[in-house]
């Protein structure tokens, strides 16, 4: 076993992990934490995108072991309790997610894209977004998020309420 | 969840530590970089799990660099392919045939584990870094207890995933003479998609004009000889260089000269004969896009 301490959405955790258990294994089953979604397992649907320090990886191609000292972060840690990120907005408003499964990859992907890149190009957004699979094919829409983003983040709107972007959209808290 | 239990991992405090650890537990020792590669040879069983993994994550800081020194470009083993991207090599036009590899390199999240260490140790002819960095006719560098050697590149380069390396050593740098001003390169990637494809060829040229006289050209292919890896087309070279540069002089080492020394194979994805094709079809491209790169066009 190997002594981490790592932190996730700001929070520190002191684990005690197997030497290759896989940041994925950590945060779905030790953390709970289920945004982090395992396609391929072998980095090629980005499903599991997390950041790592800001970079984008595949958690399921990273070992929790060798992150001692590093700070992840997941979709649940985009925005504070109550509010949603406007990458989180744009695409609900963008109406791109069909089945939701490889969403949660391309928000952290888009995330690692727009702390770089404040106006991307059509051609940016196209590179960084091929990271992810869609098998719906919804990709078309995703781009139209992503400058959606773009712009909300540049007017300075960076957090949304929860509530209010739930009414407004009708959409239901699902019962866990 | 895949954990395999019998593996360990060792976290280096230097380089120096590193290499005391692999010289003391080699040949058990695998060293892990972006593990993009490794950890899936192991899960597919495709290696033999090894009983201790060297973190090279700590050596980050003084593996990952891009310098030109003395006319040399050098480059840290450890440096990602995003990292790459934030260099000379992309601002440069003698060095374009990096960008050429960065724009169909795998994915954006990829790019930020990946090495180039580990690109060059994967060994394989979809390593398109080997294809690219023979064309610059490039050096590595191996570091063991015992001290440093250099290899050619072509020689590290033994067979499909075997490499010169020993088991105690480690590959710390490449690196390749600085190419003169009126020299460019080009990197050609064929395949059915645009992105996340291994290549059903791949072609890099190195080209060096002086008053439209082919000073120096050096080409490499993901395959010329029917061994799986990456190789110089050596008879071409030596046709071009002396020539002036022409449609016809290109035609004619594209359609004559290239098909004499390469052997291609057929496989899944395509058959020998429309892999030759398309070799001639990339080497034309490729010295074309080389040389308007350097004309400014």
């Amino acid at each position: 076993m190997v002594k981490v301490s790592l932190t996730v959405n700001g929070v520190k955790y002191d684990l005690d992990v197997p030497p290759t258990e896989r940041l994925l294994d950590t945060l779905r089953n030790r953390l709970g934490i289920s945004s982090v979604k395992e396609g391929c397992g072998r980095g090629e649907c980005g499903s599991c995108i997390v950041l790592v320090n800001g970079n984008p990886v595949h958690s399921c191609l990273t070992l929790t072991s060798r992150l001692d000292g590093a700070e992840v972060t997941t979709l649940e840690g985009l925005a504070p309790q109550g509010k949603l990120h406007a990458i989180q907005v744009a695409f609900i408003e963008a109406r791109g997610v069909q089945c939701g499964f490889c969403t949660p990859g391309f928000i952290m992907i888009t995330k690692a894209l727009l702390d770089r890149v404040k106006e991307p190009s059509e051609k940016e957004i196209r590179r960084w977004l091929s990271s992810v699979l869609c098998r719906c094919g919804s990709y078309p829409l995703y781009f139209e998020a992503v400058k959606r983003a773009a712009k909300y983040i540049k007017e300075g709107k960076i957090y949304f309420d929860e509530k209010e972007v739930r009414e407004k959209y009708h959409l239901k808290v699902l019962a866990r | 969840m895949i954990v395999i239990e019998t593996i360990s991992i060792y976290k280096p405090k230097s380089l120096s530590d590193a290499l005391e650890f692999l010289d003391k537990h080699a040949p058990d020792v695998k060293p892990i970089a972006g593990g993009t590669e490794l950890l899936l040879l192991i899960r597919d069983k495709k290696i033999k799990p090894p009983k201790y993994l060297l973190d090279l994550n700590p050596l980050k800081k003084t593996l990952s660099y891009v310098k030109v020194e003395g006319g040399v470009v050098k480059i840290g083993a450890l440096t990602s392919i995003y990292d790459l991207s934030q260099t000379i090599l992309h601002s440069d036009k003698r060095y374009a045939g990096f960008v050429d590899v960065w724009e169909k390199f795998g994915t954006m999240a990829l790019r930020f584990e990946a090495t180039i260490g580990g690109n060059l140790n994967a060994a394989t002819q979809y390593s398109d870094y080997i294809t690219l960095l023979l064309a610059f006719d490039a050096n590595v560098k191996l570091e063991s207890v015992k001290g440093v050697r250099e290899l050619k590149l072509s020689e590290y380069i033994v067979d499909k995933r075997k490499t010169a390396l020993n088991p105690n050593e480690l590959l710390v740098e490449v690196s390749f003479k600085e190419p003169p001003a009126e020299s460019s390169s080009s990197f050609i990637k064929f395949d059915r998609r645009e992105i996340l494809i291994a290549g059903i060829v791949t072609e890099a040229t190195y080209l060096h004009l002086e008053d439209d006289v082919i000073k120096d050209v050096r080409i490499a292919f993901d395959m010329v000889s029917g061994k799986r890896i990456p190789a110089r087309a050596v008879k071409t070279e030596e046709f071009l260089r002396g020539k002036r540069f022409s449609s016809e002089v290109v035609e004619e080492a594209a359609e004559k000269i290239l098909p004499s020394e390469m052997t291609r194979v057929t496989d899944w994805w395509a058959t020998a004969e429309y892999r030759l094709e398309m070799s001639k079809v990339s080497l034309k491209r490729g010295l074309k896009l080389a040389y308007e790169r350097i004309r400014g066009e």
